[in-house]
């Protein structure tokens, strides 16, 4: 019989690396990224589920990390931004963003990111996919159009 | 961290789930947790115990099979709108799903969820209601089936005991015509007004109507006054079912609309639907 405990222990794959910790039931999966890992590209904005900085993908699916608590994830594989570069070279996406002048504070950007990789992973999106995908997210800084651009941009270099 | 202190458990049962439900009467089930986790963050939600349901392997999946579309309860939003089953029984109800939250809630957000949350302004229970969908459902005492119509009490509210749980959701796929639309302030919010409408065409007429609105009313509700004056109209012969429709309902109004608001977006609704309907029996 399961027995109800205030601590859980979680094993999860971030990023390609293996952690085993023992949390609170209650402590969320963002923070657990940020707090216990010191994955700070992950980015707290609302902290309920309206602004998707927050954003990151479990077993590739993009999903909020603040609507998830540390122990759903259990067993699964995340990845957040900080996967996306290797070493100091920007994926093309990241790239992309810059060229494009995605980014003005940058809060938002890996919430972003992560919900575009998602969907440049599934295939070739169109413009109309991209702007339903990056619906999910609030920017406050570059009024949208350089971002769905940037993932435009992005699908269209992608080999698929 | 935001939610208070509880102490978890993820039973590989659903008999484990409801014992664990009984033993605490502040207990509540997490499914996707995309209503629940924000609730606790909020701290609008204080359960003692949270018991969650992803470790039952018999929760998920999606089966036709004798005119019953089953979805096990801890199916997604994504999965359903993009299952390829459910999309060929069913597309309006794969379109349906896709109205909910953003891509990112989908992932995660699941269909008994949903249903068990019986948001005032969520799309699944007028769906079921609609449809007459049902809910199976077991307790500590065994399993029962509950309809649509019998599960939903009000805002937030199901008929549900404390220690059952949703194990799934059957619509019937009957030939009947499915329409299911909304209209939200921004993309991928609560729906203002959503509307679910089932019905026969025989003979360019409208016949066998189930109407239901959410998110315009304090609670998902039925119109029977609307579907008695559409019974046996053609869908261009109804306006008696458009005044009945913006009357017997009594609408809501706060920061994100008047009650005037929403009764005309409902009636708005209400005549695509029936434009819809218009086309499909070929004399639009
Ligand atoms: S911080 Fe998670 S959605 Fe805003
Ligand atoms: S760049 Fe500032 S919020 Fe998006």
């Amino acid at each position: 019989m399961t027995q109800p405990a205030e601590h859980v222990s979680v094993q999860v794959e971030v990023n390609g690396r293996r952690y085993q910790r023992s949390v609170m039931a209650r402590l969320t999966l963002s923070d657990f990224l940020r707090d216990e890992l010191g994955l700070t590209g992950t980015k707290v904005g609302c902290e309920h589920g309206v602004c998707g900085a927050c954003t990151i993908l479990i077993d590739d699916e993009p999903a909020r990390s603040c609507l998830m608590l540390t122990v759903q994830a259990d067993g699964k594989k995340i990845r957040t931004v900080e996967s996306l570069a290797s070493g100091r070279e920007m994926s093309p996406l990241q790239a992309c963003f810059q060229k494009h002048h995605a980014l003005q504070c940058g809060f938002c950007t890996a919430g972003f990111l992560m919900s575009a990789t998602a969907l440049l992973e599934e295939g070739q999106p169109t413009r109309e996919d991209i702007v339903e995908t990056l619906s999910g997210h609030y920017c406050r800084c570059t009024g949208y159009s350089p971002i769905i651009d940037a993932v435009e941009e992005a699908a269209a270099k992608e080999p698929s | 961290m935001k939610s208070p202190v509880f102490a978890y458990a993820a039973p590989n049962t659903v008999a484990e789930a409801c014992s664990l439900l009984a033993d605490d009467e502040d207990a509540k089930l997490l499914a996707g947790g995309q209503s629940l986790v924000p609730l606790l963050a909020l701290r609008l939600a204080a359960p003692t115990t949270l018991v969650d349901l992803r470790l039952v392997p018999a929760l998920t999946g999606i089966t036709h099979d004798q005119g019953v579309l089953r979805l096990g309860a801890m199916t997604t939003h994504r999965s359903i709108e993009r299952s390829p089953l459910v999309q060929d029984v069913a597309p309006a109800i794969a379109e349906a799903a896709a109205l909910i939250a953003h891509p990112q809630v989908r992932t995660r957000g699941t269909i008994g969820g949903a249903v068990a949350h019986a948001d005032a302004a969520a799309e699944w229970p007028a769906v079921l209601l609609a449809m007459d969908g049902h809910v199976e459902v077991t307790g500590t005492g065994g399993s029962r089936s509950i309809s649509a119509g019998d599960l939903f009490m009000g805002p937030f509210m199901t008929s549900l005991e404390p220690d059952e749980v949703i194990t799934s959701v059957s619509l019937p796929i009957d030939g009947r015509e499915i329409w299911v639309d909304e209209h939200q302030r921004r993309h991928g919010d609560y729906g203002l007004s959503i509307l679910a409408m089932t019905y026969q065409l025989s003979d360019g007429l409208i016949t066998d109507v189930r109407l239901a609105v959410a998110g315009a009313t304090g609670s998902v509700t039925r119109a029977p006054e609307a579907e008695a004056a559409l019974e046996g109209r053609a869908p261009a012969d109804s306006n008696d079912a458009i005044t009945a429709l913006a009357a017997e309902l009594s609408y809501t109004s706060d920061i994100h609309g008047s009650a005037d608001y929403r009764r005309d977006i409902t009636t708005t609704l209400f005549q695509r639907a029936l434009r819809a309907a218009g086309e499909r029996s070929g004399q639009a």
